[in-house]
């Protein structure tokens, strides 16, 4: 086996090579001193960078970053109920459908949707009268049905 | 300094998660220097690498929530430090050098049995820590990641996402390079 490239050596010094190509270099490192001898070189490069002196902090760096870490909010106490009971969308949710029901049915019966043979009911059709029903009536003529409305 | 010594990482990790500052403290009081260390050594001027430890941790506070277990928390806080780091050295592009020692709090171990062996080996370091300031950035982040905070090659490639054909060729370059500055 010729000598292996330096990275398969690097790799080898780091126990990072694969079982096969590990027991393959093995077997050239016992017979070449070149490669012997800059696997030597490298551990002690690693041992040498390991024993350098290591910079540390020596104060609790936590408590310096206790006011810089973002609180969580606190939650605002609601008035109504909460949003995901059923019980504050109910009447809202009835009420907005009466309404949208409502209004597209007079407005149905304004376009005159009906057949022939549908009699639109004249006391329905006066809430669109200029006094509509149950309002005060300004002279007596406007509050008298007209004729073909009963 | 330490709050919550007995504290299984992955459970120091959650309980921060739920906003437990006491067990996020705990995260930081067990990393901070490895952080530190990490980024000296990355930015090679202490007073910034002061502050981007600070970041890195004020960073992974507000990250915490996309942090899931598959990720080993120590790989996922070192890939914070280096961004911030290569950030700053874009930023800064910094040539000059500050020497590590001054206002250090440095462990240095007695390294020789004699006093000559002593001096030959801590001149032995410093022109380590010389040639390991001048190589480049990608090469010494490698180092740094493999020789002194001890990652594997898995995490390497993790930090740096690169692949690990990368990791292997990029360490056995830097490796190489770093003799070839060392002071004969």
């Amino acid at each position: 086996m010729p000598c292996p490239r330096h990275a398969s050596l690097s790799a080898y010094a780091d126990q990072a090579m694969q079982p096969r190509a590990r027991a393959r270099f093995e077997r050239h490192l016992h017979a070449c001193p070149i490669c012997q001898q800059h696997l030597d070189e490298l551990h002690a490069l690693t041992r040498g960078l390991r024993a350098m002196p290591s910079p540390t902090l020596n104060f609790d760096l936590a408590a310096q970053l206790a006011d810089r870490l973002p609180r969580t909010p606190r939650r605002k106490r609601r008035a109504w109920p909460a949003l995901w009971q059923p019980s504050a969308w109910l009447p809202t949710g009835v009420a907005a459908g009466l309404a949208l029901l409502s209004g597209v049915w007079m407005g149905g019966l304004l376009l005159g949707g009906g057949t022939v043979g549908t009699a639109v009911p004249a006391p329905m059709v006066r809430v669109f009268d200029p006094v509509p029903p149950g309002g005060l009536c300004a002279a007596a003529e406007l509050c008298r049905p007209t004729k073909g409305m009963l | 300094m330490s709050a919550l010594p007995q504290l299984e990482e992955d459970e120091c990790v959650a309980r921060a998660q739920r906003g437990d500052v006491a067990a996020f403290s705990e995260l930081v009081a067990r990393y901070q220097n490895r952080i530190y260390r990490f980024l000296v050594r990355l930015t090679r001027s202490p007073d910034d690498a002061l502050e981007l430890t600070q970041e890195t941790f004020l960073n992974a506070y507000q990250a915490l929530a996309r942090w899931r277990p598959e990720a080993r928390f120590t790989t996922w806080l070192f890939r914070i430090a280096r961004n911030q780091a290569i950030d700053w050295l874009r930023r800064t592009k910094r040539v000059e050098f500050v020497a590590l020692e001054e206002g250090q709090d440095l462990h240095v171990a007695d390294s020789g049995p004699t006093p000559e062996a002593a001096l030959e080996s801590t001149q032995r370091l410093q022109g380590l820590e010389w040639a390991l300031a001048r190589l480049p950035a990608e090469h010494r982040e490698i180092l740094l990641l493999r020789e002194i905070e001890e990652l594997s090659y898995e995490d390497i490639a993790e930090v740096l996402d690169i692949g690990m054909g990368t990791v292997k060729s990029r360490l056995a370059r830097a490796r190489a390079r770093l003799m070839e500055k060392m002071p004969r």
